[in-house]
């Protein structure tokens, strides 16, 4: 037996390699474990790495803005190159001062709507692969944020947190493919289950009867039906509806109301009562 | 020790690359980069260290994901195997070599994560992620492995006379 194993150390370990974790993947689908002490170890290091970088490389951009506005000012106006460099290097400060305050301003607004207490959070990086689409927030566990809570901006929807460790979570966005919302047409009241097409750009309104009332320009809303967004918050606008000449439903994509690419600040909101009353009874 | 460094520059071009999507969107098609890592090994490294590094450079890649679920970890040691055998027909130690080793390895690890994606989806219907940014995610993998190339030659000067697979 020991020979065996000596002889054939190399494929068993091999082998081994790819089918544990591939059982793993195929028993579980594409739904993810809580996260483990190795997890958590990986993510306490690479979080602080990415909030580094985050910061390091808004500096760069913001010092080339600078650079270039400089340039501008020096063929302009020579003489006064170095005060107007001053001017326009406060100036740009100012700018993105103002723009955040505009940002935050509104998120103030959107949280004083909100019953319950709200996490605010700064998005640190986007998810490396292109087959799940998630953004890690700096905000975790140790801020109240728990696994199914929604993520919104004032604009609307922006997805739910799937993991939360220590001092960040990660929010698999809408445009994900396993990501589904209940929604409805707010013009017309037709319901629908919002689906990510995968694509990382569009979603697509899933599950509406053929004959419905739907048309391009649309604003389709959260129905507050599946437990965990609350009714009323902006999802999308619907961007082109096609009726295949067989089958039940319509083919509906959708726009996102949030660039969910380029989104900075997020609100994580407390799960709602349904889906509280939903993870109440699970532990039972 | 040369499979914890690969692996500590995976976890560190991992966290660069979540910054630069951040800063230009998720439109942006994402760069592979841990593929040219694990194509780097298959040709250079012995089969039980390249199979280790690679199974945790696609455990990096995998807790990155926010749902780890073992696809990557799986798939990396599955694309470390492929790429080792093919490195019997194909020149993966040259800069342009390995350059197009790894757009080529690009695509076979999209396909392959396609495949698994789709057997798992409870839909079924083909809609679990698009293949259409494949080519161009192949390119820029190429691209990016060719800029590496420099560094992970420093880190892994050796080279090995490929066996392929398992030998």
């Amino acid at each position: 037996m020991l020979s065996f194993l000596n002889r054939y150390r190399e494929p068993l370990l091999v082998g081994a390699l790819i089918i544990v974790p591939l059982i793993s993947f195929l028993s579980r689908g594409g739904r993810g474990r809580e996260p483990n002490f190795l997890d958590r170890s990986v993510l306490a290091l690479s979080s602080p790495l990415q909030s580094g970088l985050t910061l390091v490389f808004s500096g760069v951009t913001s010092t080339m803005g600078g650079y270039v506005a400089l340039r501008g000012a020096h063929d302009e106006a020579g003489q006064c190159r170095a005060q107007l460099a001053e001017a326009q290097a406060e100036l740009n400060t100012l700018t993105e001062a103002k723009a955040e305050n505009t940002r935050l301003r509104e998120v103030l607004g959107f949280v004083d709507q909100q019953s319950g207490p709200t996490v605010m959070a700064r998005v640190i990086g986007l998810n490396a692969t292109p087959q799940f689409q998630s953004f890690r927030i700096n905000r975790g566990e140790e801020h109240g944020v728990r696994v199914g809570m929604p993520v919104v901006t004032p604009k609307g929807v922006v997805g739910q947190v799937v993991r939360s460790v220590g001092g960040s979570a990660d929010v698999m966005v809408m445009l994900d493919p396993q990501s589904r919302i209940g929604a409805l047409v707010q013009r017309s009241r037709v319901r629908g289950t919002v689906v990510g097409a995968g694509d990382g750009q569009k979603m697509l309104l899933d599950f509406v009867r053929r004959e419905d009332d739907i048309v391009d320009g649309d604003v389709v809303v959260t129905a507050g039906t599946d437990g965990i967004f609350p009714r009323g918050l902006k999802v999308g606008t619907v961007k082109g509806v096609s009726r295949p000449t067989v089958g039940l439903f319509l083919i509906g994509q959708l726009e996102p109301a949030v660039d969910l690419g380029r989104v900075e600040e997020v609100l994580v909101l407390p799960v709602t009562e349904l889906s509280a009353m939903r993870a109440k009874e699970g532990s039972r | 020790m040369k499979g914890a460094l690969m692996t500590g520059l995976a976890l560190v071009l991992l966290s660069v690359e979540a910054v630069l999507v951040r800063t230009f969107g998720f439109e942006v098609t994402r760069i592979d980069v841990t593929v040219a890592l694990i194509v780097f090994l298959a040709v250079r490294s012995t089969t039980i260290e390249g199979a280790l590094s690679a199974f945790a450079i696609g455990y990096l890649v995998d807790v990155f994901t926010g749902r780890p679920s073992g696809l990557f970890p799986a798939l990396g040691v599955l694309v470390f195997l492929l790429a080792r055998a093919a490195a019997q027909l194909l020149d993966g130690k040259s800069r342009l070599g390995f350059a197009l080793f790894s757009a080529g390895a690009t695509v076979g690890h999209s396909l392959l994560a396609f495949l698994l994606m789709w057997l798992t989806s409870k839909s079924a219907d083909g809609r679990v992620l698009s293949l259409t940014a494949v080519p161009a995610q192949a390119l820029l993998t190429g691209g990016a492995a060719a800029l590496l190339f420099p560094l992970l030659v420093k880190i892994e000067p050796g080279e090995r006379e490929p066996r392929g697979g398992l030998a």
